[in-house]
């Protein structure tokens, strides 16, 4: 479990973080969403779980230790808690894919063998094993991003905190990436997103906070997060579609797009009507 | 030049070991640097030949590439081959200027000829290596010639870079000129100054960026470089 008591960050003199206190990682949340508008907090809140940045007051613990911030401590972090950012043309060191995909691997000194074999088993898993032998600097932006995806996963974290992963995508990709963090979870991986992309985030979530100005001003499951249009309005986001069609049409609240599309009592229903 | 590296990555022989190609371009070295003049001539057309086959580039192209480096080469060959001399009998095309003969050296000739194949043999050589030669097996050739780390590092790093210095250049360049940036001289030089100034914060936000990359990495101060087995 992670947990935040009272953090605050600033940079310099400019307040990001206010406050924030959660709890990351209950039982039965093993995805959770981090939704909030542009220049929310949210990839400064990250860089603050993996120890990149420190609270300027209050404290982060995992597992019940507060976090420690000298070099042994945060690798022993980073190895639980693995961050993909936003941006992934940052994340890519090498000129060729599968040494990119190796390098936190080689820097944690694994042997050969194990290496080999994490780097070949997640190409697998995100469907890039034709680009394994690429150059990066000519992937497109989506295969930047999975490739980014890929050299973290090797890590096999606990934790992995993913920073808006679907901008950029088309809806391929956006699919793909839908399955894959279901595929993550399925296997007990937590996994904590960033996104303003609304609709994905309820697909996808178990537990949402939504951050405002560095506040979390709601918290809850996707029933509770998502019914306060006002709020979201005030934090310049939309209701997810199934949300709205719940609220405004007065349709059952479905967990999911397809849930909808297969409930033959609507179907029925529906065509009743022509 | 970026295209070079395009090319590297695909030709028909990118795939020979790094060594062989490394001592192809010593050899190729040699020949351009010993004495005999006819071996160049002879070397010469077949490396170009060669050349253009494995890497499918056109010979118009492959020119193109010379562009760059042919202001160099000529300042040179010219600085050596004209010359001033009292007697209109020692220069080829003699201007007669401030008294003395302005024009082509003859004792020179034979040394101008000699340096110019010279030159233009060790390119050709070179081009071919590096049109041939993916970038991580260049690495991997410094490694086993046991180059300092350090080096191996910090070209590593540049290279990468390079690309992400690039690609930010480009936008900056055409988001300035798709809103008329560059229209008159004036204009040009203010956005340029501006592009400028937003490459350099861009380089510092990119190092901030990459060391929190770094971090996330795991990054122990040592890059790996070893062929991966994939
Ligand atoms: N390195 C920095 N130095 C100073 N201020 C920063 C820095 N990085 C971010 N900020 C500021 O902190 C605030 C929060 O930024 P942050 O990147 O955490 O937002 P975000 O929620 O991730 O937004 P987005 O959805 O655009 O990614 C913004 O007002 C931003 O201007
Ligand atoms: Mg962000």
């Amino acid at each position: 479990m992670i947990e935040l008591q009272d953090v605050d960050f600033a940079y310099d003199d400019h307040q990001v973080l206010k406050d924030v206190s959660l709890t990351l990682g209950k039982p039965g949340q093993n995805v959770i969403g981090l939704i909030g508008q542009n220049g929310s907090g949210k990839s400064t809140m990250f860089l603050n779980l993996v120890g990149i940045l420190k609270p300027t007051s209050g404290r982060i613990l995992l597992d019940g230790q507060p976090l420690k911030y000298d070099k042994k401590s945060l690798t022993h972090l980073r190895q639980k808690v693995c961050i993909v950012f936003q941006d992934s043309e940052q994340q890519l060191f090498y000129s060729i894919v599968k040494d990119d995909i190796a390098f936190a691997l080689h820097n944690l000194k694994l042997p050969q063998d194990e290496v080999v074999a994490r780097v070949r088993k997640v190409l697998k898993q995100l469907d890039i094993e034709h680009l394994k032998d690429r150059p990066i600097q000519y992937l497109s932006g989506g295969q930047k991003k999975r490739v980014a995806i890929a050299g973290i996963l090797v890590l096999k974290s606990e934790w992995l905190l993913l920073d808006e992963p679907t901008a950029g995508l088309d809806p391929d990709g956006k699919q793909r990436m839908i399955t894959l963090i279901k595929g993550l979870a399925a296997n007990g991986q937590k996994i904590l997103i960033s996104s303003h992309d609304m609709d994905f985030m309820y697909e996808i979530g178990d537990y949402f906070y939504l951050l405002q100005h560095g506040n979390i001003v709601k918290q809850g499951d996707k029933k509770t997060a998502f019914a306060d249009d006002k709020l979201l309005s005030e934090c310049s986001l939309e209701q997810p579609w199934l949300m709205k069609l719940h609220q405004r049409l007065g349709l059952p609240l479905y967990e999911h797009a397809d849930a909808m599309f297969e409930d033959e009592q609507l179907i029925h229903t529906l065509s009743a009507i022509q | 030049m970026l295209t070079i590296d395009k090319y590297a990555y695909n030709n028909e022989i990118a795939s020979w070991s790094p060594s062989v190609k490394g001592l192809l371009w010593l050899v190729g070295m040699i020949i351009a640097f010993q004495p005999i003049l006819l071996l160049k001539i002879v070397f010469l057309p077949i490396a170009v030949i060669y050349t253009l086959h494995v890497v499918h580039v056109t010979l118009h192209q492959y020119l193109k590439w010379f562009y760059a480096v042919i202001p160099f080469v000529a300042l040179s060959i010219i600085g050596i081959a004209f010359t001033m001399s009292p007697s209109p009998k020692n220069v080829y095309g003699a201007i007669h200027l401030f008294g003395n003969y302005f024009g082509l050296a003859k004792s020179m000739m034979p040394m101008t000829l000699e340096l110019s194949f010279r030159i233009i043999t060790a390119i050709v050589c070179t081009y071919w290596f590096a049109l041939t030669t993916p970038f991580q097996q260049i690495i991997l050739l410094f490694k086993h010639l046991h180059f300092p780390s350090l080096l191996i590092e910090e070209t590593l790093l540049m290279y990468r870079f390079i690309f992400i210095f690039v690609d930010s250049f480009e936008q900056i360049y055409r988001a300035q000129e798709l809103r008329f940036g560059y229209a008159s001289l004036g204009l040009s030089v203010h956005s340029a100054a501006i592009l400028g100034k937003m490459l350099f914060e861009q380089v510092i936000i990119n190092y901030q960026k990459m060391t929190y990359a770094l971090d996330a990495k795991i990054f122990q101060g040592e890059f790996a470089v070893q062929e991966n087995k994939i």
